[in-house]
């Protein structure tokens, strides 16, 4: 009885002290709940076979059918492949850009051309993938500036966007181009924390600019190389439906088609909503299991690695 | 640094200097050649254009493209909705995300671990796109303004850098405030918030490139093409063989084409974010090493 009401006691307290906090974290809550929970609930959509008009509470549940149907459907693999090499392609080939980029421009010895440099890389960074879907295939196009320096060498013309072949490589540049000067910032911040002490000890051994950037800049900046590796590959499957959707067209979706715009294609177009929510729950699951993996282990290889 | 090892350089180092000037102002070059092309598209006549012979000048310059798009086209009703929805975005995520944040990052408050649990699961588990298109559909989002504001307003990972800077604030200034009988309302709007406009500013910025950015939900809610926004208007100047281009382009007597319209178009709309990018370089800096360092 005195327990319950010691506790009781307690409780009151906590809110007489904190009740403030309620009511402020009472609006991103509810927005919280609402933008990012309430659809989580919803993926039970994926176990039933949905429709608008029935809604959730009266479609009828089917089990794991639509699972069973995926396993069996051709174009599932196709997908599944298609993210993994991009992502492969990403992590091998994007990945390291920044970090070559940074040791380059740490070794500029010309501050103004450097600040040039930076700002010319880094502005694409805040340009909508809209926009350089639109810039690739100006670029690339019949009359584009590939087309011509292609006439210049006798070369006959190509049209890249339209050519499965063409799609990876495409992919692999316009991430580079968008994104490799911003992942810099973050380079630039961990070189410029090396103790100066220990470029000075390397001169005075003898150690030439080359030396110094490969002895020293560039393994004291391996650690935050690691975590962001570790990290980025916990968003493995995140590939971007922006960037994809912008660069694709219906010649190159055999290898350009990742799940996020397959999932639209087929659930948002065609109205396949349980199906492909299946899909879609498919690749949240294994996308949190890849967090969960790469967050452990990049929280052992540095102690403030890791997302949490 | 540069000063202690720049004393005497060798004809080693020189070498060095100069391949890796060239290296950098090349890559630079070949970032800047799309937009320098494009640019150059965007002015030149018709004929160039269908002729294909626009390198990085334009052939035949004409005001023609600049002057179709910045008077017939709805841009602007778009960008005026962009614009909106942009703002409305930052103003209401800073203000959900500082009062959600700053609790979380009090220890003595129990439920923040739990809550912050709550907030960091969003970032691991994403819910399939198909719930999420359909919950924003049963808040009635469907062809409504809000649905470009709604479900910008609150994003884990700026929530966590708010926290992070919070957690940061020097704690005896809260105490002493708080033996002076400051409340924890007005601890929170008149002395944390106020010296917290860099943090403020950051993730402002994040949330505003986002909204100004965002593509997949507007594609997804908005079919109304009055109430595109500038994104989606691009891409479908870019893309149109139909609609209002179309028809402009067949207009015989005008001097532009397709893609030197589309041309103009994606110059036109890059041109906000170039104007305002250099006010606020060094806050983007900011966040991303707050983002990074710690997530």
């Amino acid at each position: 009885m005195t327990d319950v009401r010691r506790r009781r006691s307690r409780l009151a307290r906590h809110f007489r002290e904190f009740w403030p906090y309620y009511v402020m974290i009472l609006p991103g809550l509810t927005f919280l709940i609402l933008i990012r929970y309430v659809p989580m609930a919803g993926s039970i959509i994926a176990f039933q076979n949905f429709s608008l008009r029935k809604g959730i509470w009266q479609s009828p549940f089917v089990g794991l059918e639509n699972f069973r149907k995926l396993l069996a459907y051709d174009d599932f693999y196709r997908v599944f492949r298609n993210t993994l090499i991009l992502g492969g392609l990403k992590m091998l080939l994007v990945f390291p850009v920044p970090i070559l980029l940074s040791l380059l421009l740490n070794e500029l010895r010309y501050p103004r051309v450097k600040k040039g440099i930076q700002t010319v890389v880094t502005i694409p960074h805040f340009i909508s993938w809209v926009i350089v879907g639109g810039l690739t295939f100006d670029v690339l196009g019949a009359g584009g500036i590939l087309n011509q320096a292609r006439a210049l060498m006798g070369m006959e013309m190509i049209l890249p966007m339209q050519k499965s072949a063409w799609f990876r490589p495409v992919y692999v540049f316009t991430s580079i181009w968008k994104e490799s000067g911003w992942g810099t910032v973050v380079y630039l911040a961990a070189i410029s924390g090396i103790d100066p002490g220990l470029y000075e000890s390397a001169s005075i051994d003898g150690a030439s600019r080359f030396q110094k950037m490969t002895r020293i800049t560039l393994p004291m900046i391996l650690p935050t190389a690691v975590t962001l590796f570790l990290i980025n590959m916990g968003s493995f499957l995140d590939l971007g439906f922006d960037q994809v959707f912008n660069l694709y067209t219906p010649m190159t979706y055999d290898v350009a088609d990742i799940f996020d715009t397959y999932v639209y294609r087929s659930g948002i177009q065609q109205g396949k909503y349980s199906f492909s929510t299946a899909v879609g729950l498919f690749q949240s699951v294994i996308g949190l299991a890849l967090v969960v993996l790469f967050n452990h282990l990049s929280k052992k290889v540095s102690e403030d690695g890791g997302l949490w | 640094m540069r000063g202690s090892h720049s004393i005497r350089e060798s004809a080693g180092d020189r070498t060095f200097n100069l391949i890796i000037l060239i290296f950098l102002v090349l890559f630079a070059c070949l970032m800047a050649v799309p937009m320098i092309a494009e640019l150059a598209v965007s002015f030149s006549s018709k004929i160039a254009s269908q002729t294909g012979t626009i390198g990085l000048v334009p052939v035949g310059f004409t005001l023609a493209s600049w002057d179709f798009m910045v008077r017939n086209s709805g841009l602007w009703s778009s960008i005026g909705i962009s614009v909106a929805s942009t703002a409305l975005v930052v103003v209401i995520s800073l203000a959900i995300n500082a009062m959600l944040a700053y609790p979380l990052s009090k220890k003595r408050f129990a439920p923040a671990r739990f809550l912050v649990l709550v907030v960091v699961f969003t970032m691991i588990f994403k819910a399939p796109t198909i719930p999420y298109f359909l919950a924003l559909r049963g808040y009635g989002l469907y062809n409504n303004f809000w649905a470009m504001v709604i479900p910008q307003v609150i994003s884990a990972y700026n929530l966590l850098v708010m926290r992070s800077f919070f957690q940061s604030f020097p704690a005896e200034i809260e105490e002493a405030a708080e033996i002076d009988g400051c409340g924890k309302f007005r601890m929170f709007f008149q002395i944390v918030l106020p010296s917290s406009k860099a943090v403020i500013a950051t993730v402002g910025l994040f949330y505003g490139v986002g909204a100004w950015n965002q593509y997949a939900t507007p594609l997804m809610m908005i079919q109304d093409t009055a109430l595109f926004p500038l994104q989606l208007k691009i891409h479908q100047l870019v893309n149109a063989a139909s609609g209002d281009i179309a028809a402009a382009v067949k207009v015989s007597t005008a001097n532009y084409t397709n893609d030197t319209l589309g041309a103009a178009a994606v110059i036109f709309s890059m041109i906000p974010v170039l104007l305002i990018y250099p006010f606020v370089q060094k806050y983007f800096a900011k966040g991303a090493m707050l983002g990074s360092v710690k997530g």
